[in-house]
């Protein structure tokens, strides 16, 4: 018993561990207009659980999502966010169904919401790092 | 009631609804609309026929129910939103269950008009999306709505709120002003006056402290009721949900204070708390929760209830649960004891339930 119990605290902290690492993978992007070079990680929750609608400078905040089963979103959730599909569902559901909020807007995989934030001086939208370039900004998370 | 169109759906078209639904998450937008919906199918029996909360002993899929949501962002500070239902425990009758617009002055302050759920309760404003949380039914001491005499939540009201939120650190600190007019079966609460303050760690601990005044304004001429026509009506409710990781903890206390005394001078108010305690084993979550409902006028149930939830997709779950009700009265009113509408025949009465969740 205590075997399992040890080799499932292994995994467990394995698991953990890997989905910090892969956090590093996934970026916040925003439009090289946008004066932002850094975001907190606290503001970056903020954003995607709708309880903040502006960036830190004031100006207003479009986040856009990708669907589930993308590599991205699991990195960004898991790792960034803090919380799982199952929770998130359940965070949103009483959000929606008090009329105090929607999700951020499902705007595709990497390559859409590159494009979709190069194209938003509003947006910000997260992808892996290797798929970013100079047509978006990324920002630092502090 | 504010009803708007009303349409019958039976039971037997929300089971075929939930069925023809994929379990997978299908919400959609519409330019700048969105819409959601929640179901719930569920099937519940009592060991005795004396339950006055639509559970027979014969069972019953009374808590079936269907919800369709629609919202609208009309620009950056306005939006509007609306949802109907269909509940098996109203005749499976769609109506208006609440809708008002949103109006955010700033980051830090909302303001709302419209029918508006009532905000007393961490659970009560999603009372019907059974799939944010762990029971069938939450406890229904505290959560009783249509109960005679003094209740500490309500459906819905007609009025304002204006909602303030700041941060310290990422600690969310809230506070809510509503006011207006409630519907309850057979008359209103005027003159509405609440409060609310709110904690929320992460979501990880939150906290809640409501109060609310209102006088109570009953049209039956006959019966118990009529007693509370033009009494003030005063509620105290305190409640904190603890969801760390695997743990899950969540408990509530309220007090109903009516000043109308009955049954031998006793006083009309009504305490009510509970306390579930649930561990989360991978798609399983067992739970079990305690519950006490007292009215100072000679009434009262307790209530032990275990349950398991099983998540089936990131958008659906189905839950088990067995509650042991024991009545309580000293001595037995003309009304019912607890929420019996007579003496049961049994010292303790079961009631088993089971039901699929889903939101879309």
């Amino acid at each position: 018993m205590k075997i399992i119990v040890y080799r499932l605290t292994i995994l467990a902290v394995l698991w953990m561990v890997s989905l910090a690492a892969y956090a590093d993978d996934v970026v916040v992007i925003v439009h090289p207009s946008n004066a932002l070079t850094e975001i907190s990680v606290s503001d970056v929750k903020k954003i995607y659980l709708g309880k903040k609608k502006f960036f830190p400078g004031g100006e207003k905040v479009i986040p856009g999502d990708q669907p589930k089963g993308t590599q991205s979103r699991k990195f960004f959730y898991g790792g960034i966010i803090g919380k799982s599909e199952a929770k998130l569902k359940s965070y949103w559901s009483r959000l929606i169904f008090t009329g105090k909020g929607t999700p951020p807007k499902i705007i595709g995989f990497d390559r859409v919401v590159k494009e979709w934030v190069a194209g938003q001086p509003k947006a910000m939208g997260y992808i892996m790092r290797s798929e970013a370039d100079d047509t978006v900004k990324i920002l630092d998370l502090k | 009631m504010s009803r708007i169109r009303k349409y019958r759906i039976g039971p037997a078209c929300l089971v075929a609804a939930s069925m023809a639904l994929p379990l997978t998450t299908i919400a959609g937008e519409v330019g700048d609309i969105q819409w959601h919906g929640y179901l719930t199918s569920a099937f519940m029996v009592s060991s005795d026929g004396n339950y006055s909360g639509d559970v027979s002993d014969a069972g019953g899929a009374k808590d079936t129910r269907l919800g369709l949501n629609i919202s609208t962002q009309v620009d950056e500070s306005l939006s509007f939103a609306a949802q109907i239902k269909g509940k098996g425990t109203e005749d499976f009758i769609m109506e208006l269950d609440w809708a008002f617009a949103s109006y955010n002055v700033s980051e830090v302050m909302t303001l709302r008009f419209g029918k508006i759920k009532y905000p007393v309760g961490m659970y009560n404003e999603f009372i019907d999306v059974g799939y944010t949380y762990p029971w069938i039914r939450p406890p229904e001491g505290f959560y009783n709505q249509d109960a005679v005499g003094p209740n500490l939540t309500r459906v819905s009201y007609q009025g304002f709120g204006a909602d303030f939120s700041t941060y310290s650190g990422d600690t969310e600190l809230g506070f809510s002003l509503f006011g207006g007019v409630v519907d309850v079966p057979d008359g209103h609460v005027n003159q509405l006056i609440g409060a609310k303050f709110s904690v929320n760690m992460e979501d990880e601990i939150r906290f809640e402290l409501s109060a609310n005044t209102g006088v109570m304004e009953v049209d039956n001429s006959e019966g118990r009721q009529m007693m509370m026509d033009g009494e003030r009506h005063t509620t105290y409710t305190a409640g904190i949900i603890v969801d760390r990781t695997n743990f899950i903890f969540s408990s509530e206390f309220g007090q109903a204070i009516m000043g109308r005394k009955i049954a031998g001078n006793r006083p009309m108010d009504m305490t009510s708390g509970y306390a579930m305690m649930g561990y989360r084993m991978g798609e399983y979550m067992p739970h079990i929760t305690w519950e006490q409902w007292d009215v100072d006028g000679g009434w009262g149930q307790e209530v032990i209830g275990v349950g398991v939830r099983k998540e089936l997709t990131t958008n659906s779950a189905l839950k088990l649960e067995v509650r042991q009700v024991t009545p309580e009265t000293t001595p037995k009113p003309a009304g019912g004891l607890g929420l019996f509408s007579d003496v049961p025949t049994e010292k303790d009465v079961t009631i088993v339930g089971v039901a699929i969740e889903m939101v879309f």
